[in-house]
Order: structure tokens, then C-alpha cells, then sequence
């Protein structure tokens, strides 16, 4: 290291509370990322999907013979073929029980289907050959007879007497129902209101558009009979687990890589039918096998998120203290129910719905019904900007009835830091939280206070000015806080540290070296950072807002862990006793003398040149980042125009490692949030089912000019 | 099929192809220049952005055979000849223009091509430069900033 600057100041610029450039940037700025369409294998074959144009029909028959007989094509498989073959369904356990009680009953979600399809875009049949050109040939020479049945696409029509059934042996479109709180309680508090507000919300389907859509190359391993899966992932563990029981594989015997995620929000979660469908293509073929999903495949059958209609309601009395909140939602799953798309609905947002306020009384009755549309999943946040939502809609609501503020209304509702730890009403507990603090701040940000001269401006100028406020309270961790990291320390001068949590854009790579070199004291330069392959780790992976809080507690542990091995080991190269050992910036001492070893150093006198630690760690619980967050927009009145003029926020995400990297995270969802806000909805016809919105040209995302300037802050002085 | 012969990031390239083939094809699958990226099919999210004889073009709207004799410049031809970052790129890092990296290199190619055009651009006309690059991480802000950025230090290294 040509450097003249003493180890312990370079290596401290890159410790945590930094903005440290990141370290995943120069090779992306250079375009030489590995997303997964960028990897090709020498004698690879082409794998298309026939998705079915229709939202529900039954199969009546499918020809082949025509695609078969293109040049090139090498097997047309449909839903009949994979069964034929013994693979399996994906499971998709409810833990919720339907409305009447009984056991929730969904159709069982398979690779390719096989006699009814039950959403347009559900695959029919894979075709494979040597190139791309002649699968999409062989794809319009395939011949499915279908017959059309009727479906639904919206709540109201699902719901309906009559409606048709999505899962005919359901007996109707429910697909469960869970209730929290107390009915009867919450029936007395609203009795007894002197201010009770109603709403009818509707929180539309929203689709996560990740740039880099899902593409998997899968190849087997003649001489093992393992299978090796590249995946656009954010669970490679998850994902692994599925593909492998479907095709009926141990599960050492499939390993998924990934390489870099080209943005996930959720919908990378957990194993796609697709993924099964290539997997089992390359093994019975016994070659490599790509397919590289269309944007328009991703609008039909990537997991979209939200949509749900709420009706709630607050109880307060007269001083605008609440008293109860009532929830009631229905929520559209799709055609198969998964068990994240209902518990997304059903328990995690509920989690939040109080949010920050003191909420004595709760009665949430929370269903999942079946429409004839994509399954639905986790998309940014899942469940928790839902429930935020609702709360905060019913907060001014309750403001204009009571004639109260809304920022003193949601003030005088606050749970106090001297409440804490507080359990809400849905049983999570709160360890930390100054909620009146960084809403203050959050306000003071704003000007709160400033706002009816700005809006006499903008009437100046002919515009309308409104604005919007919000807190919020986030639930992390995902309920899953052990984490597996390995540690090795090599002779070549590189720590590297493997973690089964995944990258996907949000910096970690960076975060976790940078709580590395807190504990080694190395530059930053000789920490690396690997991710994605389960032969080298498995864990949850990269969902329920969780890696820097799970796994970068891990990496930290795991480095200390390593320090002490390595402690032994530098006792008996110095011939002392290891409580007479020092560690610090690269080397250990005996203290008290100058006799000292480097840390690669000692790595190199190991046997295996390398001083190596499988740590497994947990932390003891979820954190509940929250924050105060205020948008002011300007509205033209003669053309509806929206402009966002101001953006400002204060948050409270705890320990902040790299607060640039933080603060990006924040604003690029505030833009997400807008987006659903001011242009984006998934939108089904509803007489035809057909998807609206199945491209770029119809799904309106934000561009570069919706927002000029954030203003955003992070207070850590709240522990 | 035509063989099209172009120069790509300084070098002479040529390529058997059908008639249907787009230039992002050629660029990903035959000549391995897998920095230019596909976002999407409808040429709308700007992940393949180019330049065709210096200016911005999509590439995956872009027949193969329309190359023929003109020269094109992708991500992986902007770095200086020493293999450090161009200045736009550096001014991405610095102000953590990406996050996901996807449709970075599009951004980069778009800003590449807008400052070349206007290099001292009002913000208006930075975003109205990118208004063809779709991003879902960062909300754009310091991308603008990045653009910004840059356009001071191409000013900087001309003057």
C-alpha cells in the first residue's frame, strides 16, 4: 500500500458512519457487471416460455408437431410433459384459515400448467433450441386449443354471488382470513367517541420493475449430476430449497450463483415457476439452458404488489386522543395464493398498522381472495407502506373532523420515548423510538409552519399548492435473525467474507467491508466482499428489510471471532500466552514489547496459508426504523400537472454505516412511493382479464424530472 | 444473411447477422460487449443506449445492418486508454449515481451524448436528456447531480 498516512487514519476514513464511495461501483460504472443475461456457456441452448393469452381457460390440447420441426428447436415441454417427469408442485402453505373456518384451499401452483390456466400470462409450454430466433419461431408454431371460461380480475367481481371460481373446489373465491385485536372492546370505544372517521381506501397493484428483469442459465454437471443455477436473486438459499424439491433433487445436489442483481424490491424473492422450468430443461437435456425473461413476461408473472381495499376506521375522543382503529381489508392475491402474498397482507403490515401512535383498541378483519390475475408478492416495503397508509389517511381525516392540526394531531397521539419498550397491540415490541422528536424535527425541516405563504406564492403564480405528511414505522429483520458468515483471512493480504444475504443495489457489500475494517483496522482495499453461492453459504437472503441489520451484525461478530482465533495462533507464533496478545490495525503484540506479527502474516505460517472462521451469530430482535416525512406539490389547474417542489424528511434508521448509501435508499423509495402516488397502477381489463399495463409504454414509471431536490436527515442520537 | 462491417469502441468489427438482427444483439451476443444491457422490449427503459457516430441511440431499436460503415461507442469503450474511469463515470461514482448499476451504463452512454451536444446544460436540460433512461433505484436526484458533475469536469479538461 503506497501510502504515507499511518495505517489506523486510512483504515479509519473507511470505517462505519463514512460515506465511502462503494466499492461495487467502478465495475459497474464500466459496464463490466455480470448480471445473469451477461453469463453464456459454450454449447448453451435457448429457452422461451408460450404464456397462455387468456385469464382463464381450460387446456384442451396443445400441438407441438409444427414447432418441432423448426430447425434448431430441440424440445417443446408442456405442464403434461413436467408431470409426466415427476415434477412437483410448489407448496404454498397459508397459515390462515378461510372465513368459514376451514383449512385454506388454493390451486396448486405448477411450472407449466397443465389442464387450466387461471391467469393471462401463466405459462403452457417451454420451447428450446440452439438460438433464441428459432424457440420464439417454434413458439408462434405451437397450436393450444383452449377453451375460454369466464374470470375475474377485481375484488368486487371475485366476490360477487356466482362470480366464477378461481379454485373450484374452494367453493368460492376466499382465500383465508385472519382477525387481531378485540371486537367487542373497539365496539365500546367507538360507542363512546366523540369524533369517529371512516374511509374507503383503495391501495392499487403496483409492479416492482426492477430494471434488470429475471433471467435464469442453468447447467448440469454430468460426472456429479448436480445442477447449477444462475438466478436473478434475492433469496439463492430459498430459491435453491424450491428448485430442488420440485424437481425432486437433494438439495446439496443444486447450487444457485448469482451474480449482480440488477434491482429487486421484492419480486426476486423466493423461486419462480420459470426457474423449475429451466432447471429441469438442463437436466434432461443435459445441457446449459438460458432464458432471459421479456419485460412484458416480467409485467405478466412477476410478483406484483399491494393491491388491497381497506375500509377503516378511528375512534377519538374529544381531545383527538385515539381511542380504537377498525381495519377492514380485502386484499387481491392473484390466481395462486402465496404464503407471502397472503401473510404480507394478513400479519406483517398489520404489524405497523398503530405505527407510532398510542392505539388502545384494535379490530382488524383482514381477508386474501383469489382473482384471475398474477400472484401477488413482496414488493418495497410489503404490507408496511399499506398499513402506513391507512393510519395516515385516517389521521387527517381525523384532523379535518376535529379541526385539530394534523401534525398536532398525530403529536398528541405519539407514543412517548419513556413508553418504550412499548408492545403494541398486535404484540411486537418497540425497544427504542423518540417519535415526537424526529417528527418535530421532520416538521421544522419542512416549515411546517411556513406553508400558507408558499401557497399564497404559488396562487401567485397561478398554481395550487397541497401538501402531504406522513410518519412511519418499519418492522425489520424479517423475523429470521440468525445469519452464517465465513471469514478468511488469507496470506495474499485479502480478508474476504462470505454472507448468504445478497446484493441487489442497496450497497452492502460496501456497508459490510466498511463494519470489517471497524474491527480489523485494514484499509478498505484489502476487505472483499462475496455473496451469492449456497456451496459456500446459506442463509434467509435479502428480503423483510434485514441484510445490514442481520447480516452486517454478523460480519462484525464474525471479524471478532476472528481476531480471537487468530489470537491463539499469534500466541504461539510469539511464543506467549494469548491473554498477553494485542490486536490492532493489521497486527498483534505482545503487550508491553515490540514483538509483533502481521495478521497476513499469521495467515501465511498457517498450513493452509490462511486463517479461516464459519461463524454463526443472531441479534436478539426486530428494530423499528421510523421516520417523519414531508412532500409539498404544486398543481397546475388548468392541465392537472403535478410538480413536487419540495421533499423533505427526517429518519431514525438507527447506526447509520454509510450514510450516503442510506440516504439513497431513502430517497429512491420516496420516489417508488410517488410513483405509486402520482402514475403507476397494474391495471387488468375487467372484461376481458387481459393485463393493460404489460409494457413500459402503458405502466407510467417516474423519470428524471418528478423530483429536483430531497432534503433528507438522519438523527442517531436515538439508541 | 449480410455481413456488416462498423467500428466498435475504436476497433474495426464484423459480423455475420440476418436481416432481423438488432444491433444490441450483435453487441451482447456476438462481440460480447455485455455492458450495453436489455432492460426491456419496447425501447423505453434506455438500458442500451449507444452512440451511433456520437450520438445517443437505443440499440435494442437499432437494426444491426443499419451500423454498416458508422462507428459505435458503448460503456466499455468510454474508459480513458490508461482503463481509468471517464470522467462521466467517475462523476457517477462520486455522487452515488447508481445503486443497482443496471441501467447505468445507459445513463452514462445518454450523458456521454447530451454533453456532447450541450456542455454546460441547465437542469431542464438534463433531465430532458434523460427523459429516455428509466432508473428504479435511485429516484434520479443524483443521477442529475452526477450529469452535473460531469459537465464541470469535461468543461474542466477542455479548457
Amino acid at each position: 500500500m503506497a501510502s504515507t498516512a499511518p495505517a489506523d487514519v486510512n483504515a479509519g476514513r473507511f470505517g462505519s458512519g463514512h460515506s465511502v464511495r462503494r466499492i461495487e461501483d467502478p465495475t459497474l460504472v464500466a459496464g463490466t457487471g455480470r448480471y445473469v443475461d451477461d453469463v453464456s456457456l459454450p454449447g448453451q441452448l435457448h429457452l422461451v416460455m408460450l404464456r397462455s393469452p387468456y385469464p382463464h381457460a381450460r387446456i384442451l390440447s396443445i400441438d407441438t408437431s409444427a414447432a418441432l420441426a423448426i430447425p434448431g428447436v430441440v424440445a417443446v415441454y408442456t405442464g403434461a410433459d413436467l408431470v409426466a417427469a415427476g415434477v412437483k408442485t410448489m407448496p404454498t402453505p397459508c397459515p390462515f384459515p378461510r372465513p368459514d373456518g376451514k383449512p385454506s384451499a388454493v390451486a396448486p401452483l405448477q411450472a407449466l400448467a397443465t389442464d387450466t390456466v387461471r391467469f393471462a400470462g401463466e405459462a403452457v409450454a417451454a420451447i428450446v433450441a440452439e438460438t433464441r430466433d428459432a424457440a420464439r419461431d417454434a413458439r408462434d408454431a405451437i397450436a393450444v386449443d383452449y377453451e375460454d371460461l369466464p374470470s375475474v380480475v377485481t375484488l368486487a367481481d371475485a366476490l360477487a354471488d356466482g362470480a366464477p371460481r378461481v379454485w373450484e373446489p374452494a367453493g368460492d373465491n376466499w382465500v383465508a382470513q385472519a382477525k387481531h385485536g378485540d371486537a367487542a372492546a373497539s365496539d365500546a370505544a367507538f360507542a363512546r367517541a366523540a369524533h369517529v372517521v371512516e374511509l374507503h381506501l383503495v391501495n392499487q397493484r403496483v409492479a416492482a420493475v426492477a430494471m434488470e428483469p429475471r433471467g435464469v442459465l442453468a447447467y448440469p454437471d454430468a460426472e456429479s449430476g448436480r445442477l447449477t443455477l444462475r438466478l436473478s436473486s434475492q433469496m439463492p438459499s430459498g430459491s435453491r430449497d424450491t428448485i430442488a424439491d420440485a424437481l425432486g433433487l437433494a438439495k446439496d445436489q443444486v447450487r444457485v450463483v448469482v451474480g449482480d442483481v440488477g434491482g429487486g424490491f421484492g419480486m426476486k424473492t423466493g423461486a419462480y415457476q420459470d426457474d423449475i422450468v429451466v432447471g429441469f430443461a438442463a437436466r434432461t437435456l443435459g445441457r446449459p439452458v438460458k432464458w432471459a425473461a421479456e419485460r412484458g413476461e416480467e409485467f405478466l408473472v412477476g410478483r406484483a404488489g399491494r393491491d388491497c381495499e381497506s375500509r377503516a376506521a378511528l375512534a377519538l375522543d374529544a381531545d383527538g386522543k385515539v381511542l380504537a382503529l377498525r381495519i377492514r381489508t380485502d386484499a387481491n392475491v392473484g390466481a395462486y395464493a402465496t404464503t407471502t402474498g397472503v401473510v404480507i397482507q394478513l400479519l406483517i403490515g398489520p404489524w405497523v398498522s398503530t405505527s407510532i401512535y398510542e392505539v388502545p383498541v384494535i379490530d382488524f378483519d383482514l381477508r386474501a381472495v383469489m382473482t384471475h390475475t398474477a400472484p401477488v408478492g413482496a414488493y418495497r416495503g410489503a404490507g408496511r407502506p399499506e398499513a402506513i397508509y391507512i393510519i395516515e389517511r385516517l389521521m387527517d381525516a381525523a384532523a379535518r373532523k376535529t379541526g385539530i392540526d394534523p401534525a398536532e394531531l398525530r403529536l398528541r397521539n405519539m407514543l412517548r420515548p419513556e413508553q418504550m419498550p412499548y408492545k403494541n397491540p398486535m404484540g411486537q415490541t418497540y425497544d427504542t423510538g423518540n417519535f415526537p422528536s424526529i417528527a418535530k424535527q421532520g416538521l421544522a425541516l419542512a416549515d411546517w409552519s411556513g406553508f400558507e405563504s408558499r401557497a399564497a406564492q404559488s396562487k401567485a403564480r397561478g398554481k395550487l399548492r397541497g401538501r402531504g405528511l406522513a410518519t412511519f414505522l418499519e418492522w425489520t429483520g424479517g423475523n429470521q435473525f440468525e445469519e452464517r458468515v465465513t471469514v478468511d483471512v488469507s496470506a495474499d493480504g485479502f480478508i474476504e467474507i462470505y454472507t448468504a444475504t445478497q446484493a441487489m443495489g442497496q450497497g452492502i457489500a460496501t456497508s459490510y467491508a466498511q463494519l470489517a475494517v471497524d474491527v480489523f483496522g485494514v484499509p478498505i482495499e484489502r476487505v472483499r466482499i462475496v455473496q451469492g453461492d449456497t456451496d459456500r453459504g446459506v442463509g434467509f437472503g435479502s428480503a423483510g428489510s434485514r441484510s445490514l441489520f442481520t447480516g452486517g451484525s454478523a460480519v462484525r461478530v464474525a471479524s471478532q471471532r476472528t481476531i480471537e482465533q487468530a489470537k491463539d495462533l499469534a500466541a504461539d507464533a510469539l511464543e506467549a500466552s494469548a491473554k498477553d496478545i494485542e490486536y490492532r490495525e493489521g497486527s498483534f503484540s505482545i503487550v508491553g514489547t515490540d514483538r509483533r506479527i502481521g495478521l497476513f502474516e499469521l495467515a501465511a505460517k498457517q498450513s493452509e496459508r490462511r486463517v479461516y472462521v464459519d461463524s454463526t451469530s443472531t441479534v436478539s430482535g426486530p428494530t423499528w426504523p421510523n421516520g417523519c416525512h414531508v412532500c409539498e406539490v404544486e398543481v397546475d389547474p388548468d392541465t392537472g400537472e403535478v410538480d413536487v417542489v419540495s421533499y423533505a424528511s427526517v429518519n431514525d434508521v438507527g447506526r447509520v454505516v454509510n450514510p450516503t448509501i442510506v440516504v439513497g435508499q431513502l430517497d429512491g423509495g420516496a420516489v417508488q412511493g410517488l410513483g405509486q402516488a402520482l402514475c403507476e397502477q397494474v391495471v387488468y381489463d375487467r372484461e376481458s382479464g387481459q393485463l393493460l399495463t404489460g409494457t413500459l409504454s402503458d405502466y407510467a414509471l417516474p423519470r428524471a424530472d418528478l423530483v429536483r431536490a430531497f432534503r433528507t436527515e438522519l438523527d442517531q442520537s436515538v439508541p | 444473411m449480410t455481413t456488416v462491417r462498423f467500428t466498435v469502441n475504436g476497433a474495426p468489427a464484423s459480423a455475420e447477422v440476418e436481416n432481423r438482427r438488432l444491433l444490441v444483439e450483435v453487441l451482447r451476443e456476438q462481440l460480447g460487449l455485455t455492458g450495453t444491457h436489455v432492460g426491456c422490449d419496447t425501447s423505453q427503459c434506455g438500458c442500451c443506449t449507444v452512440l451511433l457516430d456520437g450520438e445517443p441511440v437505443k440499440a435494442c431499436a437499432t437494426l444491426a445492418v443499419q451500423v454498416e460503415g458508422r462507428t459505435v461507442t458503448t460503456i466499455e469503450g468510454l474508459r480513458a486508454p490508461d482503463g481509468g474511469l471517464h470522467p462521466i463515470q467517475q462523476a457517477f461514482v462520486e455522487c452515488h449515481g447508481l445503486q443497482c448499476g443496471f441501467c447505468t451504463p445507459g445513463m452514462v452512454m445518454s450523458t456521454a451524448g447530451l454533453l456532447a451536444a450541450c456542455p454546460k446544460p441547465t437542469d431542464e436540460q438534463i433531465v430532458h436528456g434523460l427523459e429516455g433512461n428509466l432508473c428504479r433505484c435511485t429516484g434520479y436526484v443524483n443521477i442529475v447531480e452526477s450529469v452535473r458533475r460531469a459537465a464541470v469536469a469535461l468543461d474542466g479538461s477542455r479548457s
